[in-house]
């Protein structure tokens, strides 16, 4: 692929030829008043200018937090502008790995998952690439519409899985886990609790009647709403 | 002076841009003529506050506006001793001190050009005796005062330009994000390992609410499974019965809610919202509270006993011309209610028998009248009486 240190090409939508997601111009994955907002800051045209899987590295170790847009003028984050950075470059399969197994960068890593979940298309390989990240406890900041946050890096992971719209951006439709299950692509999840959870069944399914438990975890179904078939979709704004 | 205006010269393809000199010639001599009176000394670069200074902070521009000189250079002692009040406030304003004084035409026209045009005053004259007095006095000391003034003002913006820029390096603070100082990161800590146990269990937590919630998914799913086989296999009679049961609960359920009292303005606020069951049970029981039953405090108990002027929906409009005799749909509608919308309705329905169509004559059925007339009545039946008026009946009796 030609790498071209501008890149208008790709922001212009008319005559784009390069590599499609989702059949479409990958930038087209943003919103268009998201795209707007990213090429008229200053971070992306400071910053993001040039760039190659390299010195995108050394741009993403300097993140220090997460978001989407924040502020009355929907200010984008760097963690954005490099997204949108990654989806014009679309590097290959590798270095995106490379990226998320980098252990000492935990806002690498959150771009890297982003970028998957975002890019790539078959979803088996989402889940299976994304799901070890269940794991993952440590803290991320993450940049709300007004003011800060503190998440962490399994509940990012977990967003990017279940919810409609993370980061100022609509995630591509993915099937729910139950239909992959059913399909026979993907396996029940292991959890990373592994052992300890089995003990824990144990323990309750030895003290209290099942029933119990199944009203407990129709308790929980209540709170939750979107089990059946559909990506549960937030509508969030802007700032989440 | 008495010259337009200078108007920069505009570019018009071949033709060779010229500067014309003469004018330039004429201002310059002016001015020289002027200067030629003692002066006082010209104002060093270093009084006047640096660009950079000046450029600090883009939030203050309005202040540092008021703060900055209105006058790069000292104003000119003129030999007419002629004062335009304009400059004489002008002075005041800037220096705090003498009147006599002029500034040269250039700069006049200059501060007229930039600033925004003061109204000009009427010069007023000042005797020869009294001119010197007043300007010799003021003139050194105002213009010292005034530089000394710029000066400190001017360090002190230096000063606390430098102590920002060295914060925010030290804070590593990014070129491109202003938004750092209102809100600052340190809000949220994000380092990891601050208390090892407490952080494990936060996730342990966390991991076990999403196993939790998948396998809800599950039995949700499941149980919709067997919801579905359970009703497949009853008979007719029985899922009936269960139809009964639970449209009588219905029925319950609604009874319980108060009735809309006549007129009542309904509001519903739409499907959009109905079903969202993240919020909190208390904030749910708000949304669905029932609005049948609600009064209002001096609301009529029951519009049905009023008179038809008073039966509106809005009691403020009562007696406003803006009033529209509108009542509600039902009572303006024209229609029967749909039925007319089925029928097909034929088109001699209304009409007399003479002016029906000729086509319709009953379609598929026993066709229509052939004749039409009294004479054309189908003869039907003869009735035979009892007696004897058959063999007699129509002899002519002479009894």
């Amino acid at each position: 692929m030609v790498h071209h240190a501008d890149a208008k090409k790709a922001l212009d939508e008319r005559g784009y030829t390069g590599t499609l997601l989702h059949g479409d111009n990958p930038l087209k994955l943003f919103e268009k008043a998201v795209r707007d907002r990213i090429v008229d800051s200053y971070y992306w045209k400071e910053q993001c200018f040039g760039l190659n899987a390299a010195t995108l590295l050394d741009r993403a170790t300097d993140l220090s937090f997460i978001g989407g847009t924040y502020g009355v003028a929907q200010k984008p984050t760097p963690f954005l502008c490099l997204a949108f950075k990654l989806l014009q470059l679309t590097p290959s399969k590798d270095i995106i790995l490379f990226y998320l197994h980098q252990e000492e960068f935990k806002y690498l890593r959150a771009l890297a998952a982003f970028y998957v979940r975002l890019a790539w298309e078959k979803d088996e390989e989402v889940y299976k690439t994304l799901e070890p990240y269940l794991a993952d406890r440590r803290k991320l900041r993450r940049r709300v519409r007004e003011g800060w946050a503190l998440t962490y890096v399994d509940d990012f992971v977990d967003d990017l899985l279940v919810k409609g719209r993370v980061c100022a951006t609509t995630l591509p439709k993915v099937n729910p886990r139950g239909f992959l299950e059913d399909e026979g692509k993907l396996e029940e999840r292991v959890s990373a609790l592994g052992e300890e959870l089995e003990e824990m069944d144990e323990d309750s399914g030895g003290d209290e009647s099942e029933g119990e438990v199944e009203e407990v975890g129709s308790a929980m179904v209540v709170g939750r709403g979107g089990g059946d078939g559909e990506v549960v979709s937030d509508e969030e704004m802007s700032g989440d | 002076m008495t010259k337009n205006r200078q108007q920069p010269t505009r570019y018009r393809p071949g033709k060779a841009e010229i500067d014309e000199p003469h004018s330039e010639d004429e201002s310059e001599e002016s001015e020289e003529e002027l200067e030629a009176a003692p002066r006082a000394p010209a104002p060093k670069a270093s009084s006047f506050p640096s660009q950079r200074t000046l450029a600090v902070d883009l939030s203050k521009a309005g202040q540092q506006r008021d703060t900055a000189p209105a006058k790069p250079k000292p104003p000119e002692v003129d030999l007419e001793g002629f004062v335009t009040a304009s400059e004489s406030s002008e002075d005041e304003a800037g220096d705090g001190s003498s009147e006599g004084e002029v500034e040269s035409s250039a700069e006049e026209e200059e501060s007229s050009d930039d600033e925004p045009k003061k109204p000009m005053l009427r010069p007023t004259f000042i005797p020869k005796n009294r001119r010197t007095q007043q300007t010799a006095a003021t003139a050194t000391d105002g213009a010292a005062e005034a530089e000394r003034v710029r000066k400190a003002k001017a360090d002190e913006l230096l000063r606390a330009q430098l102590e920002r820029d060295a914060a925010a390096k030290a804070a590593g603070r990014k070129a491109w994000d202003d938004d750092a100082e209102i809100a600052p990161e340190d809000e949220v800590d994000d380092t990891d390992d601050l208390d090892l146990e407490a952080e494990r269990a936060a996730w342990k937590l966390r991991e076990l609410k999403r196993v939790r919630r998948d396998r809800a998914a599950i039995e949700e799913k499941e149980k919709e499974r067997e919801e579905i086989e359970r009703r497949r296999n009853m008979t007719d009679s029985e899922r009936e019965a269960e139809d009964a049961a639970f449209i009588s609960q219905q029925k319950e359920e609604g009874e319980g809610k108060g009735k809309m009292a006549f007129m009542q303005k309904y509001f519903h606020k739409g499907a959009f919202f109905a079903g969202d069951s993240e919020q909190d049970a208390e904030v749910q029981a708000v949304l669905n509270r029932d609005l049948a039953g609600a009064r209002f405090e001096d609301e009529a108990g029951d519009k049905a006993v009023l008179p038809e002027y008073m039966k509106i929906r809005d009691m403020t409009k009562l007696g406003k011309t803006g009033r529209t005799k509108y009542k509600d749909l039902k009572s303006e509608d024209t229609g029967r209610w749909g039925m007319d919308a089925g029928r097909k309705r034929r088109e001699g329905d209304g009409l007399d028998d003479r002016f029906r169509p000729d086509d319709e004559r009953g379609f598929g059925g026993a066709g229509g009248r052939e004749q039409t007339g009294a004479n054309s009545m189908p003869v039907g039946e003869r009735k035979r009486r009892e007696d004897e008026g058959g063999r007699d009946g129509k002899r002519a009796r002479y009894d």
